[in-house]
């Protein structure tokens, strides 16, 4: 450009190369974007502006990042390598599925007593109700395994892993509605803007397979319930690459990884290197941390096209495994086929694997909600347990399931000898992990006789992100990031690790 | 046992360090001005000294009645506070006689011979700097003023260091140095804050004006903990606003000593029965490596690896990871089918480069990369290795009897080998080993419930 000033220049090439350094309009076109694009870059993010590196351009710089974890991480010996976090969305009924409450039965349609409830503020769907009637578990409950874990009937199939499992019955949240609840688990805050748990990881500790996302988050297709938006596995404030991607459940996991029609692809690594140079060129006028990023994401998807069709082929799957996981395993985006794609991507290393199942609401209807519930979820997660153990998995993988909050003793609307609603309860609920440092076999705090109140052991939303950071080497009190003049986490300023569950 | 002087009297008293300084200042002035003179031979600053003189007499007289006043709280030792008091009295004394002396209302003809102008001062100055030295003992403690000088630093008692952590006393080792820290300043056998001395054993078991200072058995009763858990805008929190808080730690241990050591001073780590959070504490207090590590598994001290090491690894196709920030510890990972000949070849080569890091593994992984029982023989030399997963291998009993010396392997991954259930007496060897996989083995359920019947060895999982 600007070449019609080159007939105003000297005849020596020399010349020519010092005085177009100087020329007015480069000049101009140097400081005033260098000096914007600081300042833009400062806006962002100082801490970015200055530590990007480009993998590309600086591969030495690769080699000592992956060795050596400029975060300063793990503080301490890991026992999780990978997790596995199955989310039941909507808020699975924890006295219907787990936390077993017999004195309950005689007390069926009774008024929930005052001194329970110590006026608790309810959601706006059951606050104007004039009684709260008891509804005790209609579901049967025995125990099982060694253990000896009180399981409800509605899932037959978790119920021969409980050796395996550690329960946590008395887990309480903030929020007491699903989008604040479910982006509090997620990200530690109700509000959204803040990264997630699996973008955190990934920030912290990097990848193990270069070749797949880090993070990968499934959602059960044909969900219906509570809608889940794609930030509960968005990277928030934290370098874009670290978003958890969404793999779909149609015949293209990822869009647009497969070349187009009439064209077979054979001088994309061409393209991509000069669009990279482009790019390179961008940063370096710019400074922009988020091009780093785009790079990195253009490299991704470029490996993507050949390692993601190799990691969702399930067709090389025994049968025996397909009907370990059940039916539905062969039913692409289904819930069991969720879990054993989560298998296959755990396999590969991927750190972390987020499912989402909607449903989980039983605001009415609730004993049939939550057998339909089970009905769909429960073969797959019993077998994904069961399948990691046997592969030695189970060794260093953490599972995770639970919802984003329990419901109430109390029906919501009308009570019948045979059905019965529940309403949302962030007071005490249930979830269970497996795996990699928690204890098999174990259940971990205690609820009084209605499941309303822990009367034991308490572990709350911040205390359960903190031991999950903890099983992979990370104090979470040290793993933050500064953003807008504050050092964010995880945890924000709350949370202690939960270390009775630890092994 | 409250104190019975008013309020309000302790409140004026304890503007004395305030106002102590207004004579130090004037009088130290008077001297320079009064040597200056004197050199000069010339008398120009004569009335400066003398105001100087005045102005040191009054504001001392005013400096000691309210040195009396702080001190009748009783927070001070009595035999330092009485020196302080005599010194300071007299000082007052002098100082007024020294500015009659200057101005000439006293005026003595054999004084002149003895240049009593100069000696007057000459003799204030050494008993303000007497006075203020008690004084500053007094808020200070004894051994403020010399504590860090290079000379005279044998009073320091140096306990013998110690190899193991069982071998600490837990008050000597452990408590002593987070009282000697953050209490000591103020509470000390001078200066005797609320009448409590942490110095030694017999001045912590006495107490303090408020009682005992210790509940052996008993921490949360016990002051010495209650105040430094209060909220710290609270009246009763120690250490007082502007000074270091306690840290957690720090508070953990004393804890640990009143509860489970009893309060008692000779008791060792050895003797108690000490939780990990405790063990990691104390080991990073007493610069012992933290052998538990935070997650409580032992972690092996190695030593540095070279980044050209690493490199070499790297190239070699190995992925590293550290396991620990800093520490020395990896996780080494060889992607499935990284090697492709069925007999091996290939990985030879390969574990020779992990060799000079063969203490550093912790984890590896080898998964699906033909590795031979040959190679086994390599991984036997890996002695911290903590999980070792080398699923879907050709490897056969032989290949596990390589391994069978290890002592800190928890974790063996053998699922889709050709081992068989003879390996089993190998498993029960090892010492460390809680969990094996055999799934896809010829290892039948009935082999393994045998096992498991003797009630010893690993773990042994099958699948379905």
């Amino acid at each position: 450009m600007c070449d019609h000033h080159d007939k105003l220049r000297s005849n020596n090439k020399d010349l020519q190369a010092v005085e177009k350094q100087l020329d007015r309009r480069e000049f101009f076109k140097k400081t005033t974007m260098g000096i914007g694009a600081l300042a833009l870059g400062s806006l962002l993010n100082t801490e970015k502006l200055w530590s990007a590196v480009n993998p590309l351009s600086h591969p030495e710089q690769a080699i000592t990042a992956f060795t050596k974890n400029k975060l300063g991480l793990p503080h301490h010996l890991p026992k999780a390598k990978r997790i596995v976090y199955l989310f039941q969305s909507g808020g699975p009924s924890q006295i219907d599925l787990f936390d077993y409450k017999p004195k309950l039965t005689d007390m069926y349609g009774q008024d929930l007593p005052d001194s329970v409830r110590a006026g608790q503020r309810l959601t706006g769907m059951s606050a104007d109700q004039t009684a709260f009637p008891i509804a005790a578990s209609i579901l049967n409950f025995k125990q099982y395994g060694e253990s000896r874990a009180w399981v409800s009937d509605a899932m037959p199939y978790l119920s021969e892993v409980v050796d395996d499992l550690c329960f946590i019955k008395s887990m309480h949240t903030d929020a007491i509605n699903h989008d604040p609840a479910i982006t509090f688990f997620q990200t530690g805050s109700q509000q959204p803007g803040r990264p997630s748990i699996g973008s955190w990881l990934s920030y912290g500790l990097g990848s193990d397979n270069d070749n797949l996302p880090t993070f990968i988050a499934l959602v059960s297709k044909n969900g219906s319930g509570q809608p889940l938006y794609s930030r509960l596995w968005g990277n928030g404030f934290l370098p874009t690459e670290h978003q958890g991607v969404q793999f779909r459940s149609g015949k293209d996991p990822v869009l647009y990884l497969s070349d187009p029609e009439n064209y077979d692809g054979h001088d994309r690594r061409k393209m991509l290197d000069y669009l990279n140079k482009l790019n390179g060129i961008a940063h370096d006028a710019y400074g922009d941390p988020e091009i780093n990023a785009r790079i990195s994401q253009y490299e991704m998807a470029y490996r993507m096209q050949t390692s993601v069709p190799e990691v969702t082929d399930i067709s090389d799957e025994p049968d025996y495994i397909f009907d370990m996981y059940g039916p539905d395993s062969r039913n692409p985006g289904t819930y069991a086929a969720n879990c054993l794609m989560a298998r296959k991507l755990l396999e590969k290393d991927v750190k972390f694997v987020q499912l989402y199942h909607q449903g989980w609401d039983q605001h009415g209807n609730c004993p049939g909600g939550v057998r339909h519930q089970s009905k769909n979820t429960d073969q797959g997660t019993a077998a994904l347990i069961k399948d990691l153990k046997q592969r030695g998995m189970l060794e260093d993988t953490l599972v995770v399931w639970g919802g984003e909050f329990g419901r109430t003793v109390y029906s919501q609307g009308q009570l019948t000898d045979t059905n019965y609603g529940r309403d949302h309860h962030p007071k005490a609920f249930t979830m269970f992990m497996a795996g990699a440092g928690v204890k098999p076999g174990f259940t971990y705090g205690e609820t009084d006789d209605f499941s309303y109140n822990i009367v034991k052991d308490p572990v709350h939303t911040h205390d359960f992100q903190a031991t999950l950071l903890h099983l992979f080497g990370i104090d979470h009190e040290r793993l933050t990031y500064k953003h807008q003049g504050r050092r964010f986490r995880l945890t924000d300023v709350h949370g202690d690790v939960v270390k009775d569950i630890l092994t | 046992m409250e104190s019975s002087v008013p309020d309000f009297v302790l409140f004026i008293g304890r503007f004395h360090p305030l106002v102590v300084h207004l004579p130090i200042g004037f009088l130290f002035f008077a001297f320079i001005l009064e040597l200056y003179s004197h050199w000069k031979k010339h008398s120009a600053h004569s009335m400066a000294i003398e105001f100087a003189l005045l102005a040191g007499a009054i504001s001392a007289a005013v400096a000691s009645v309210l040195g009396y006043m702080l001190s009748l709280s009783g927070d001070y030792d009595v035999s330092t506070l009485d020196t302080h008091f005599w010194f300071g009295t007299v000082t007052t004394i002098v100082t007024f006689f020294a500015w009659a002396i200057r101005s000439g209302k006293i005026d003595i003809g054999k004084f002149n011979v003895l240049k009593s102008k100069i000696a007057a001062l000459t003799l204030v100055v050494v008993l303000v700097s007497v006075t203020g030295h008690y004084g500053g003992n007094l808020t200070h403690g004894s051994d403020y003023l010399v504590k860090y000088a290079p000379f005279g630093r044998t009073e320091k008692v140096v306990l013998p260091s110690i190899e193991h952590l069982g071998e600490a006393t837990v008050y000597d080792y452990l408590v002593n140095p987070i009282l000697d820290d953050k209490c000591i300043g103020c509470h000390n056998s001078s200066k005797k804050k609320g009448g409590l001395s942490l110095q030694d054993s017999t001045a912590i078991m006495r107490g303090g004006k408020n009682g005992d200072a210790l509940i052996a058995g008993n921490a949360q009763k016990s002051e010495l903990i209650r105040r430094t858990m209060l909220d710290p805008h609270h009246d009763d929190f120690m250490p007082p606003e502007g000074k270091t808080p306690l840290t957690e730690e720090e508070k953990s241990i004393l804890s640990f000593w009143i509860e489970k050591g009893n309060a008692d001073f000779k008791v060792a780590m050895a003797d108690l029965e000490a939780p990990e959070e405790i063990i990691s504490i104390a080991s990073l207090m007493l610069g012992l490596e933290d052998k538990t590590g935070k997650s409580g598994i032992a972690m092996p001290i190695v030593d540095e690896v070279g980044t050209e090491v690493l490199k070499d690894i790297v190239a070699a196709g190995f992925k590293v990871r550290e396991l620990v920030y800093g520490a020395n510890v990896y996780e080494i990972v060889l992607p499935s089918k990284s090697v492709s000949s069925e007999k091996g070849d290939g990985l030879d080569v390969k574990l020779q480069k992990l060799l000079p890091i063969k203490n550093n593994i912790l984890w590896l992984s080898l998964k699906d990369n033909f590795v031979q029982d040959r190679h086994m023989e390599t991984i036997g030399q890996f002695k911290n290795l903590q999980k070792l997963e080398v699923e879907k291998n050709p490897i056969t009993d032989a290949g596990v009897g390589y391994i069978a010396s290890n002592e800190s392997l928890t974790g063996l991954n053998l699922y889709q080998t050709q081992i068989t259930a003879s390996s089993f007496d190998i498993f029960a060897k090892m010492k460390a080993l809680e969990r094996v996989y055999v799934w896809g083995t010829t290892i039948t359920e009935d082999q393994v419930a045998n096992f498991q019947a003797y009630g010893e060895g690993p773990t042994i999982i099958l699948g379905m």
